[in-house]
Formats: structure tokens, C-alpha cells, sequence
């Protein structure tokens, strides 16, 4: 028996062929005992086929919520949240950055100063100068933290009223103001930086990072208590 | 159970209207891939993931048979647990009905009103089935499993498996073919109809 046969015999059983192909095939089938054969070994065994058990599934698989990735619709707090951390952290980085800048070139003369200041000091204990010229020389050699040795020394140098200048007090006021103006003040040898030499004051930068972690963390609660109320939502509907 | 309406809801993201329509087909799709894989694990984990693609690509069912539609799932699942297993075959653990014992399976209980000898014989002819099943090619295989288990008619299995009619026509008449013959190895389990059928032929 060839394929297209059987093909046709199966196609017979299961009532696909168009009625005309049916009686044509009923004809063949009643003169031809192999076919009848055929036919009936399909039958037995479609039969055989459909009788297989049908079982029963051994759990329910219905999906939950997890499973199905379904999430909860997001508050409309939450984007506005997001943004404020977005911009209360861009305003703290550039604060932060700002000043970090002042701090550094405000700092930068000091340490420019500073091997200049030792070879000074070295030059000056070779050659023991007197205190007085030391002192008038001060300003244009000597670094920042000796300015505040250098100026009560100013202040305590005798400023006559009259004619008679003595050269010291000449000298000595003209490059003190130039030094208070240029470099920053120093005491026992560390920078006092003003609200002045910042621009962006210390208080506001510090508002600016706890506003940032502030609004991060509601961001980060909200839609988290939002999911987990409605898990309970689901599950007490589930039940 | 309005089918068309919850199908439109579970679109819509109502999971519990797509709970509804796997509560109902479940059982369907499950003895599918049980055919298919002939395991009961692999086919539970395979209508567990159909179940879960089929959700999430629920947009893509444009109307027709919605059961065609599931088999298709679950039948691409089943045909890539095969290819898997192909890459990477396993050895069970457990002792199969070849090694002489007891099939530990709940097929044992499925006919209550059947006595242990007749539940037995049942078992063992289910299991004669199915590894004339296993013998096949998984393409007449699924087609054959789609068309005498489940009942579905030609259109929908050609739906299911994404072949053209006559194809399935083909494959069908040779599976029905290859699995007589395998059976008859079994004639002593086989019906008297089967049995007849045989000596005639």
C-alpha cells in the first residue's frame, strides 16, 4: 500500500476528505480488502489512542502577580521625588565642587610659599640680620605665617605725628596692606577661610546633601510600600 | 465561562481573568506535554512557563481557536525542553518501570473503580503507549498527540504546529501507521478489537 493511500484512509477516518474523494475512496474500499485492512488497523489504533487516560494536572498553575511581573501602578509622588533627589544632588556636587575649588586656590599661595619660606629661614639664621630690618624685609620674602609675627611688630612700631618719618615706619604699613589684601589670613599655620572667599556658603551645601538623601530614600520607600500593599490587596482577593 | 471576554480582560492585564482560562485548560495542556516530553516533571514545568509566555504575549492572539493558541505555547515549549534535553542528556535518578519495579507515578490513581489487576493491565498499556510515542519523531509526535489525544481537528493542529494542512495530513497517516506497528509489539496488552484487527491483517 502506498502513502498517498494510507494518507487518504486517515484523512477518511477522520472525515477530511471532500465527499466526493469519500465515495470515491468507499468504492476502492469495498473492492479492495487491503484498504479495508488499512482502515480498520487505523481506526483500532486512533481508538487505542483515544482512550489513553486523561490526567489530571498535579498542580494549579496559575500565575501570581511575581510570576507574571505585573507592578502595581507608581505613585504620582514618586517621579517628583526622583526629580528633587535628581536636582538637591546635582545643586550638592556643585557646591561641593565649587568650594573644593576655592578651598584649593586659596591654599595654593601657601604652598607655593612654603620651600621659598624654608630656604629663607635658613638664609636668615646664616646671616643673623637685626630684628628690625627683618622685620620691615618680612612682607616681600617671608611666607604667610610669618605675617602675624611680622604685624604686631607693625602695630607696635611708634608712628610719630609730625615731620620726623623714621624708616622703619615707612617701610613697614605699605606691603602689610598688600598682604591682607592678596593672601588669606593664618593662624598657627592653617588658612582661615571667610564666608566671604566661598561662594557657596557651607550651610546651604549641607542642605543641599541632606535634601538629596531625603528626597532618595522617599523615592525609594514609596513605591515599595505602594507594591507591598498591593500584594496584600491581591492575596486577600486570592482568598 | 465567556472565553472571548476574559481573553479581553487578561489582555488588558486582568490576571485573574487569565487564572480563569488556565484553571480551565490546564489539565488539557498538561497531558499534552506529558505526551510529548513523556515525564511528568518536565511536563508540569513546560505548561508552567507556556502558561507564562502565553501571558505575556497575549497581544499577539488575534482570535481563532484560543485552545490551538495555548497548545502552540505549550507545544514550542515542549519542542525546546526536547532540544535541551538533546544537548545535555540527563540519567534518572529514580528506578524506571525497565529496572522491573513500580512505577511511582499518580497514573496508579487514575481509575478509582478499577480493580488492582485491571488498574495494573491499564497502566502497563498506557505505558506501552507511550513509549510507542517516544518512538516517534517529535513532529509526528506532536501532531498525532494534537489530533487522537486532545481531539483537535486539522485546521486547529496546523494552527498549533505551523505547518500547512496537508502536512499534517501526511504526518498524521504516517504516526497513526508507525504506531501500529510499534504496538503490535504489545499485543498481549492490547484490546481484543486491536488483537483482531492485527490477525486479520
Amino acid at each position: 500500500m502506498n502513502e498517498r493511500d494510507l494518507e487518504l484512509l486517515s484523512a477518511y477516518l477522520d472525515g477530511q476528505l471532500s465527499p466526493s474523494d469519500s465515495l470515491r475512496l468507499e468504492s476502492r474500499i469495498s473492492s479492495d480488502p487491503n484498504l479495508r485492512i488499512a482502515l480498520n488497523d487505523l481506526r483500532a489504533t486512533r481508538s487505542l489512542l483515544r482512550q489513553l487516560p486523561s490526567r489530571r494536572a498535579p498542580r494549579n498553575f496559575i500565575l501570581t502577580p511575581q510570576m507574571a511581573v505585573i507592578k502595581p501602578p507608581t505613585p504620582r509622588a514618586v517621579p517628583i521625588f526622583r526629580f528633587a533627589t535628581a536636582l538637591a544632588t546635582f545643586l550638592f556636587v556643585i557646591s561641593f565642587v565649587i568650594n573644593g575649588l576655592m578651598t584649593l586656590s586659596a591654599s595654593a599661595p601657601n604652598l607655593a610659599a612654603a620651600p621659598l619660606s624654608a630656604s629663607q629661614e635658613s638664609a636668615s639664621a646664616a646671616q643673623a640680620p637685626a630684628p628690625q630690618a627683618f622685620a620691615a624685609n618680612a612682607p616681600t620674602e617671608t611666607p604667610a605665617p610669618r605675617l602675624m609675627s611680622a604685624a604686631p611688630m607693625m602695630t607696635q612700631t611708634p608712628i610719630p605725628l609730625g615731620g620726623g618719618i623714621s624708616p622703619t615706619a615707612t617701610d613697614t604699613p605699605a606691603p602689610e596692606i598688600a598682604l591682607k589684601s592678596n593672601l588669606p589670613q593664618v593662624e598657627n599655620g592653617q588658612p582661615i577661610h571667610t564666608q566671604s572667599e566661598s561662594s557657596v556658603p557651607l550651610d546651604l551645601e549641607i542642605s543641599f546633601g541632606i535634601l538629596a538623601i531625603g528626597f532618595g530614600i522617599t523615592a525609594w520607600i514609596l513605591p515599595r510600600n505602594n507594591e507591598s500593599n498591593f500584594r496584600r490587596k491581591w492575596n486577600k482577593k486570592k482568598h | 465561562m465567556d472565553e472571548p471576554a476574559l481573553i479581553q480582560s487578561a489582555q488588558r492585564g486582568d490576571l485573574d481573568a487569565f487564572n480563569t482560562l488556565v484553571l480551565h485548560y490546564q489539565d488539557a495542556l498538561f497531558n499534552t506535554a506529558l505526551r510529548i516530553l513523556g515525564d511528568d516533571n518536565l511536563a508540569a514545568d513546560a505548561v508552567q512557563d507556556a502558561f507564562l509566555s502565553a501571558f505575556k504575549n497575549l497581544n499577539s492572539y488575534r482570535g481563532g481557536s484560543f485552545n490551538a493558541w495555548l497548545h502552540r505555547t505549550v507545544t514550542n515549549v515542549c519542542y525546546d525542553e526536547l532540544r535541551r534535553k538533546k544537548r545535555r542528556p540527563t540519567t534518572p535518578l529514580e528506578p524506571g518501570i525497565d529496572d522491573g519495579d513500580e512505577m511511582d507515578s499518580p497514573r496508579w490513581l487514575a481509575d478509582p473503580h478499577l480493580t488492582p489487576e485491571g488498574q495494573a493491565e491499564a497502566d502497563e498499556l498506557e505505558h506501552a503507549i507511550q513509549h510507542c510515542l517516544d518512538a516517534l519523531p517529535v513532529e509526528f509526535r506532536a501532531v498525532v498527540v494534537l489530533a487522537d489525544l486532545q481531539g483537535l481537528d486539522y485546521t486547529e493542529v496546523a494552527a498549533s504546529i505551523r505547518v500547512p494542512l496537508g502536512t499534517i495530513k501526511s504526518r498524521l497517516a504516517r504516526a497513526r501507521i508507525r504506531l501500529r506497528d510499534c504496538l503490535q509489539g504489545f499485543a498481549e496488552l492490547l484490546p481484543a478489537a486491536f488483537r483482531l484487527q492485527e490477525e486479520r491483517s
